[in-house]
């Protein structure tokens, strides 16, 4: 199998490596890379546990190949956060109680980070609609569009 | 308090099994399982298989050097078909390779033939036939058979409800690494790493000493990783015993699914006797179970079905039979509830029945018959302090019920194809394994001579926050701030013979153990104070991280823990707990099963959409007997999850099979789970005050089962809405109500208007 060569900006860091153009980017990020913060729960692009950003758009990563990002952005749960400090959707998912099994939670704040870039001030039925490609087993989702709605007040007032 | 595993949660920090940085050279495994529900096996034919580019082996019935047995309870499921399949998905082969593609490109190249016998899929089909796994069960009160006279109305029926998949986000996983002297080290995503432990040494032949499981955390078990994640961790181990070398197992979704059982489905018949004032006299209940092809643990759960067959009411004459049917389908197996919401949709159903013949709503029949302060359970326990009447006023009082009916009434006279419906749904949900031996577990608790605690007990961390209750416990104890306590993970050569981490149990038993273990260090390091600091016991105190004396402070913890070291205290406990005053004869099917009871009431509205069957569920507001919460963020969090998860059972979540024992309903994309826009808008659930538990940790209730019954309330709000459409709507109690079923339910009733 001939080897493509890839350029990406994983995290925001330049990275170059060969891939093999069978490979998903779910197991590239998480078999070269050691990023297993993104989770496969499906493998069908139902559950959204493996959502990353590509070029500032929250995309299952599972329905991805690797070979696609070449010239592209990629942020994981692993870049979120600030030199250690956590971004105010991960400090209000913990806050808000919005974390249980913790198995969809990477994939949860990324779809929500993503929504925040596209829309800093969402109603209610925006959250709902940009988290429906993320299932929770283990919450009522309920705390889960609190702590969504509690990073929208921080934003306004920091802005 | 909220749930301290989840820092790591939010940063993708988290490791899982799938996740963890095993050695080099580590193999992969894939399960190779039936494609039929039924049938011999005649030829298998590996060689294109083992030729496979990076294979390294495929392990059959045959190369197992222990017993071929995973069963628990009763002896009757191999890890690997031998000649006869019972089931499709039934592991037969498992295939070794360098990687997992390599793995799975090999299951493909296997051929294998089979004469095909005619599967059993329905628990009744099965009972005529004589497929059951055990004789029925049978649980009495009263006599029955003399007071049907008496009754004044007497009705009958038939109540179907369907499986449920688990979904647990992190799919079923194991990995097993070789050590010296034969011994193996299994890290599981398994709710009863002793039962893991169990399986692994009987299928490799070799003492439980030999075994090692070791659990982190898992991404969700609800019951499914109870019984059933123990051949996976065997599976692993199986193959990294023979090779000597690391192997892993993590199955994908569609796998998971196919292979592991689900909630039972169940049907059953009942008749209930009751006056003309909605007085309940008389329930004579039958339960036809859908075991699957193994009994696992449905005798456990059917058991539950017949503790929890009248809910929350009191009836004076019961008879219910349960009948655990063997099938052609995956063995089912623990899932949230365990059997008692089964029993419970019945006997609403009933109830639905009753408000039907007597034409007053349902609720007026519910409250008529609520359980009572002493009132006696078919099983001879008598309901002590019991809140099935509190909430169940408190829930209507607030929550304004009479004005709520109101609004329905003249919104569904306004709208002619929008129907709105209301439900009261009250739950009574008994706190204690059944098997009364299961009630015990163990703590290690090690102070390290710096002050910083660690603790090992028996739970199993999976998202419901019993490592963070623990913490609680032992930060409240010893009064030090609870960064300084550390839960390990949990692990059986820390934690021996231990009960799995379910029945809502794990909080309540290894708290309780927690709580004595730290109590018998606080006394030593007290006894340790009064030496060094030459002070009567009475004048000490530890407080805030801090010793007193007499309300002046005189040492650090960190100094008083240094110094015990240096005057030899013993700074570590190992405690044991066994829940006191359960007992229960199996030969009577009487005794005090539960070391208490937990209470509640939900009110449901739905709006229907009578066009398309569509549905919304607008509001459920609940009453929720917490007992005294010393963890409220993790309780309520408990508690929505488990509605959301009893709605998802009795609306949208549907197992679907063909003729053939073929599920159908075999990934995300056919098998759907409540989602974020399933959330209902208006959504509460309320703490009942005045509800002290003097059998739980602090005074608190176990939490992780009793609310998934709430979402029977759903099922019954949605029928209200079929009936505020149609009066004398014509229809089966038949969970789950999809969309699909609504709207071929209203349509059938226009059909027959049409024809007549």
């Amino acid at each position: 199998m001939q080897m493509i060569a890839i350029e990406f900006n994983l995290n925001g860091i330049l990275v170059k490596a060969e891939v093999n153009p069978g490979v998903r980017l779910i197991d590239f990020l998480r078999d070269e890379y050691g990023l297993t913060g993104t989770k496969e729960g499906c493998g069908i692009g139902e559950c959204g546990a493996c959502t990353i950003i590509l070029d500032g758009k929250a995309v299952n990563s599972c329905l991805i190949l690797a070979c696609q990002i070449d010239g592209k952005e990629i942020l994981t749960i692993e870049g979120l956060a600030n030199s250690g400090e956590l971004h105010r959707l991960q400090e209000n998912f913990l806050k808000k109680g919005a974390v249980q099994c913790g198995f969809c939670t990477p994939g949860m704040i990324i779809s929500a980070y993503s929504l925040l870039l596209l829309n800093p001030n969402p109603a209610e039925q925006e959250i709902r609609e940009a988290i429906a490609g993320n299932l929770c087993r283990c919450t009522g989702y309920k705390q889960i569009i609190s702590a969504i709605e509690e990073s929208i007040v921080v934003n306004i007032e920091n802005d | 308090m909220k749930n301290y595993d989840i820092h790591q949660h939010v940063q993708g920090k988290s490791i899982f099994i799938d996740d963890m940085r095993l050695p080099a050279g580590t193999l992969h495994a894939e399960i190779f399982t039936s494609n039929i529900a039924h049938g011999i096996i005649t030829s298998i034919d590996t060689s294109a298989a083992l030729a496979s580019k990076g294979v390294v082996d495929i392990f059959s019935a045959s190369d197992i050097p222990g017993e071929n047995q995973v069963g628990g309870m009763i002896k009757d499921e191999s890890l690997f078909a031998e000649s006869e399949v019972h089931y499709v998905g039934q592991p037969i082969l498992l295939v070794v390779a360098e990687s997992k593609l390599e793995a799975r490109k090999a299951l493909s190249k296997i051929k294998i033939e089979y004469d095909k016998l005619k599967p059993i899929l329905n628990p009744r089909e099965a009972f005529i036939k004589g497929s059951l796994i055990a004789p029925p069960v049978t649980f009495e009160l009263g006599n029955i058979s003399a007071v049907w006279d008496e009754c004044d109305f007497i009705e009958e029926g038939t109540v179907e409800s369907g499986g449920q998949e688990h979904l647990y986000l992190e799919t079923q996983a194991a990995a097993a690494i070789p050590h010296e002297g034969e011994k193996i080290k299994v890290y599981s995503s398994t709710q009863a790493p002793t039962a893991t432990q169990r399986v692994v040494a009987g299928i490799l032949g070799i003492p439980m000493n030999k075994v090692e499981v070791d659990v982190l955390r898992l991404g969700g078990g609800f019951g499914g990783k109870e019984d059933q994640a123990s051949p996976f961790a065997a599976m692993a181990a199986l193959a990294a015993n023979k090779l000597n070398k690391p192997v892993k197992l993590v199955l994908n979704r569609q796998d998971d699914i196919r292979i592991t059982g689900k909630r039972h489905p169940y049907s059953s018949d009942f008749k209930i006797g009751f006056s003309h004032e909605g007085k309940i006299l008389a329930y004579e209940v039958k339960f036809f179970q859908n075991a699957g092809a193994a009994a696992d643990l449905s005798m456990a759960v059917l058991e539950r079905t017949l503790f929890h067959c009248t809910n929350s009411y009191f009836i004076p004459n019961v008879k219910a039979t349960g009948i655990s049917c063997k099938t052609n389908v995956p063995p089912n197996t623990a899932f949230r509830g365990f059997g008692g919401p089964q029993a419970m949709f019945v006997i609403e159903s009933a109830i639905k029945k009753i408000s039907e013949k007597l034409d007053v709503p349902a609720y007026m029949i519910q409250q008529k018959n609520l359980l009572r302060e002493g009132d006696e359970f078919p099983y001879g326990q008598r309901a002590e302090n019991c809140n099935a009447k509190k909430s169940w006023n408190e829930a209507l009082s607030k929550f304004k019920y009479e004005e709520r009916l109101q609004s329905i009434n003249q919104f569904n006279l306004e709208n002619k194809f929008l129907k709105k419906g209301i439900a009261v749904m009250p739950i009574c949900f008994g706190i204690s394994f059944t098997s009364t031996f299961m009630n015990q577990a163990s703590a290690l608790v090690h102070i390290y001579t710096d002050g910083s605690i660690g603790i090992s007990t028996a739970a199993v961390e999976m998202g419901q926050g019993v490592n963070t209750k623990i913490r609680q416990i032992a930060a409240k104890i010893f009064s030090v701030d609870i960064s300084i306590v550390k839960i390990e993970s949990t692990n059986t050569t820390r934690n021996a013979n231990s009960s799995p981490t379910a029945a809502s149990s794990g909080a309540d038993l290894n708290g309780k153990a927690t709580e004595l273990a730290c109590l018998n260090i606080k006394e030593r390091l007290l006894n340790s104070a009064k030496e060094i600091l030459n002070a009567d016991l009475s004048e000490i105190k530890i407080e805030n991280g801090s010793i007193f004396v007499n309300e002046e402070k005189k040492l650090d913890w960190e100094e008083l823990i240094s110094k015990s070291f240096l005057k030899r205290v013993n700074l570590s406990s190992h405690a044991y707990y066994a829940t006191p005053k359960i007992y229960f004869d199996k030969s009577k099917s009487k005794g005090n099963a539960f070391a208490y009871h937990v209470y509640g009431t939900a009110v449901v509205e739905t709006t229907l959409d009578c066009l398309r069957g569509t549905y919304k569920i607008n509001s459920v507001k609940a009453v929720h007997d917490f007992g005294e919460s010393f963890s409220k963020t993790i309780d309520l969090g408990q508690a929505e999850g488990a509605i959301i998860q009893g709605i998802g059972w009795m609306t949208m979540e549907e197992i679907c099979h063909d003729l053939n024992g073929r599920l159908l309903s075999n990934a995300l994309s056919t098998y759907k789970i409540p989602d974020i826009h399933f959330t209902p808008d208006e959504f509460e659930v309320h703490f009942l005050e005045g509800a002290k538990n003097p059998m739980g940790i602090f005074n608190s209730k176990a939490i992780g089962e009793p609310p998934f019954m709430y979402g029977i309330g759903a099922y019954f709000a949605i029928l209200d809405s079929m009936k505020a459409h149609n009066k004398n709507l014509d229809y089966d109690f038949k969970a789950p109500m999809t969309p699909e079923r609504v709207l071929l339910t209203l349509s059938k009733n226009i059909k027959t208007k049409i024809h007549k």
